[in-house]
Order: structure tokens, then C-alpha cells, then sequence
């Protein structure tokens, strides 16, 4: 593949940040939901 | 305390699963099985992240602007749609980023520069920064509602923005090609898998993107609720002085 | 109930206090900043990105003696390349304007696709410092079975030339 180095590196770049939020939301979500009330969490 | 970890359900986590098998079969059609373009060669392949993460880029700061009008609009302003439009504009700011930079190495290749200060380049830069400055307005401090009420008219003011950036390539003369597909005048010419791995980008994003919105929006409420505990603590203990 | 404010300080269960955040308004204050930058870009640059070709000398903002960007098409069979330096013709709506770039242009560079020169004009040539290349929104699939190397370049030509 032609400019490999950018075209691997745009995606690798886009799932890496994505995948990074992703896991950040999710593990904020559990630290907080331990601290949580039943209430305080509707969609449970 | 809850007996639940986390803020996922039974319904996003199978969201979840469809969402990555998705992404796994974007990857697989953008680099393996679609062709490369006579111009550009393998270059083309970058489209399939680049135009998908604006798409949901627009698709979110959209959202921010409604729930942010529903908000303000609504008799009961539930801070839910404050929450949401919250969760939205945030995750939009990543998929700006994100094609921000995925088009700028783009750009390296076909353009031959990483950066130009035309129409459509220029006016998304203004957007990532407006939306930036949404995202800031909204833990200046203050209470929830104060939060909701400046950020929602913030919101508002700023998606006049995203015809402004869209359109921006027609309006005006910009280096940046003109839309392939969005665009009613366009004639669209995307070959063989070219076409389907576009909007397979595009749904896989969209999808994506509902999944970070369920979950964020979830986390904003505890982090809201946990913030009112404070408050709900004073006002009890003034309970307890005046019926002693 | 009491809800008359509290003197003795002592007394009070203090609530989550939601205090002025610096960080965010510094953040608020440099968005601002920058956004002043790109709003000045985009009325400095961004309008009117570059003059065609067939406007160089006759429209305002494309005057022949200043530095400016040109649009126009790299005509077939004219790009030459001598001692590291490129010379090609650029057209657009039949009007033509050599232009002459010290250096090997970058990007998908090459015969009937639309580029952008930052220059200006000397000597009746298009002295050139950078070449952006303008791509057409329409992808052709490479196919390595049924198109050789010429019939690429005839359907590099009809695509750019749309």
C-alpha cells in the first residue's frame, strides 16, 4: 500500500482516540455509579 | 448504595457488540476489499474515517442544539436534555478532532501541505474552537440550571455554523473538493465498494456515536447528582434544627 | 421553617460549594483569542482562496504584479521537469499562464488535475514558491486487470477535467 505510514496512521490515530473516550466513560461511570444510590441511577 | 456497576443496560451493551462488529467490517472494507482511486491511490482509504467523523461531528452539535431549544423552550425544563445536549457536544468535539487531523494528513497527500487557510479548512477550525469554548462555558461554576441556561443559548447561537462549514466549499472557492455525496447537485462517483464502504462508515459512526451518548449522558447525571448531595445535606440539617 | 440566612458560620453544613473555576475561564479566554485569529484568517485567506487563471490581470485582488494563488488545470503533456525545477502551462477557460516551480510539486501532482500556485507573475511566467493540488470530488476505481498505465492517465484527465 502506497503512504502506508499515513493511511495505517489515520486509523490508528481514529480508533485511539475513540477507543480512549470510550474507555474513559465507562470507567468513570463504574467509579462513580460505587458511590451511586439506586435513585440516583434510573436506568438501572 | 447501588447494587449496579456502571452505566451500561442490557440495551447498550448489545448496541456495543454491533458497534465494534461494525468498525471490525469497516476496517476490513476501507482497507482491504475497496479499491484504490486512479488519483490518489491507497490515499483514498482515509475518506472512510475523515467523512464519517465530521458526519457525526454535525450529527452532535445538532443534538446539542436541539435538546439545548427543548430545554429552553419546555415549561419543566428537565435538566436531562441539558445532560444530553452536554454528553453531545462533547463527543462532537472528539469527531471534530478527529477529522481535523485525519484530514490534514490527507490533505499531505493529495494537497501536498497538512494545512490551508481556505473556506472550508478555516471554518471548521472556527467550529472546533467554538464548540471547545461551549464545553468550557459549561463548568465556568454556577448552578445546574445556570449551566443549562447559558450553555443552551450558546449552543443555539452556534450551530448557525454547521451550513456555514458545510456549504462553505460552494460558497465560496476552497481548495477542500466539494461534497461527493451530500451535496443534491453533486454526481456522485464513488466506484465498486468505494460508495458502500462510505456509508458503512457513516452508520458505524452514527451508531457509535448514540452508544458514547447513552453512556456520557448517564455518567453527567451522577456527576450532577452527586454534586446536589451537598445541598441536599444542608437543607436536611436545617430540617432537623427546626423540628428540634 | 427557618430559612432565614445564617450569621453563625459554625452552624452551617457547609453544601458543595460550585466556586468560579479558573481553568475554564482561561479556556473560554484563549477560545476567544484563537477564534479572533481564524475569524481574521478567514477574512484575510479564506475568501476567495485563489484567482483562476483566465482572471490574473483583470480582476481585483488578482492584479499581475502582486503575490497571489492561481487555479487552473495542468495542461497535457507540458509539465517538464530540469535540474530539480518543474515548468508546466496551467488553463482555464482557454486562457493558459506558464508557470515555472522551483522544486519537485507534492502531493497527486500531475498532467490535467486542477492545481492552486502561490507566486507571481514575472516576465509573463508564474514564478511559483508552493503547488497545492485541488482534487476532484469523484473516485475512480484503480483497476490492475483491465486498465494499463495510459488508459489510468485518460481517466485521470476525464475525472479532473469534470
Amino acid at each position: 500500500m502506497e503512504h502506508a505510514t499515513f493511511v495505517i496512521g489515520s486509523w490508528v490515530l481514529t480508533a485511539g482516540s475513540l477507543i480512549a473516550y470510550a474507555v474513559w466513560i465507562i470507567r468513570r461511570g463504574r467509579a462513580l455509579s460505587k458511590h451511586a444510590t439506586n435513585e440516583e441511577m434510573p436506568w438501572t | 448504595m447501588s447494587t449496579h456497576s456502571g452505566t451500561g443496560t442490557k440495551a447498550t451493551r448489545g448496541l456495543g457488540i454491533i458497534v465494534l462488529l461494525m468498525l471490525i467490517a469497516l476496517a476490513f472494507f476501507g482497507l482491504v476489499f475497496s479499491a484504490e482511486d486512479v488519483v490518489q491511490g491507497s490515499t483514498v482509504r482515509i475518506m472512510y474515517v475523515h467523512v464519517p467523523a465530521i458526519w457525526v461531528a454535525y450529527l452532535a452539535f445538532g443534538l446539542t442544539a436541539v435538546c439545548s431549544a427543548v430545554y429552553l423552550s419546555g415549561k419543566n425544563r428537565s435538566l436531562a436534555w441539558d445532560r444530553v445536549a452536554g454528553a453531545s457536544g462533547e463527543i462532537g468535539v472528539l469527531f471534530v478532532a478527529v477529522s481535523l487531523v485525519t484530514g490534514s494528513l490527507w490533505g499531505r497527500l493529495t494537497w501536498g501541505t497538512y494545512w490551508v487557510w481556505d473556506a472550508r479548512l478555516t471554518s471548521t477550525a472556527f467550529l472546533f474552537i467554538t464548540y471547545i469554548g461551549y464545553l468550557a462555558v459549561r463548568r465556568l461554576g454556577g448552578t445546574h440550571r445556570q449551566r443549562a441556561r447559558r450553555s443552551s443559548v450558546l449552543a443555539l447561537l452556534a450551530i448557525v455554523e454547521i451550513p456555514l462549514v458545510h456549504f462553505s466549499v460552494n460558497m465560496w472557492r476552497s481548495l477542500h473538493q466539494s461534497a461527493s455525496v451530500a451535496d443534491p447537485n453533486a454526481k456522485v462517483q464513488l466506484d465498486g465498494l468505494m460508495l458502500f464502504s462510505l456509508f458503512l462508515g457513516l452508520f458505524a459512526f452514527t451508531l457509535l456515536f448514540v452508544w458514547l451518548v447513552l453512556h456520557r449522558q448517564r455518567t453527567l447525571q451522577l456527576e450532577d447528582a452527586f454534586a446536589d448531595r451537598g445541598l441536599d445535606a444542608a437543607i436536611a440539617a436545617r430540617r432537623e434544627e427546626a423540628v428540634k | 421553617m427557618d430559612l432565614t440566612p445564617r450569621t453563625n458560620s459554625e452552624a452551617i453544613v457547609e453544601p458543595a460549594k460550585r466556586k468560579r473555576r479558573w481553568g475554564p475561564v482561561v479556556i473560554v479566554v484563549l477560545a476567544l483569542v484563537f477564534g479572533g485569529v481564524v475569524v481574521t484568517k478567514f477574512l484575510t485567506s479564506a475568501i476567495d482562496y485563489y484567482c483562476n487563471v483566465d482572471e490574473v490581470g483583470s480582476r481585483t485582488g488578482c492584479e499581475g504584479d502582486r503575490r497571489m494563488r492561481v487555479q487552473g488545470i495542468v495542461e497535457q503533456h507540458s509539465v517538464k521537469q530540469v535540474d530539480g525545477a518543474t515548468s508546466f502551462v496551467m488553463t482555464f477557460n482557454g486562457e493558459k499562464l506558464p508557470v515555472h516551480y522551483a522544486g519537485d510539486p507534492g502531493g497527486v501532482f500531475q498532467e490535467c488535475i486542477p492545481v492552486v500556485a502561490h507566486g507571481r507573475v514575472v516576465n509573463d511566467v508564474f514564478e511559483s514558491d508552493r503547488i497545492e493540488v485541488k482534487h476532484s470530488n469523484q473516485y475512480v476505481q484503480k483497476n490492475k486487470t483491465r486498465l494499463d498505465k495510459a488508459n489510468e492517465e485518460a481517466a485521470a484527465c476525464s475525472v479532473s477535467a469534470d
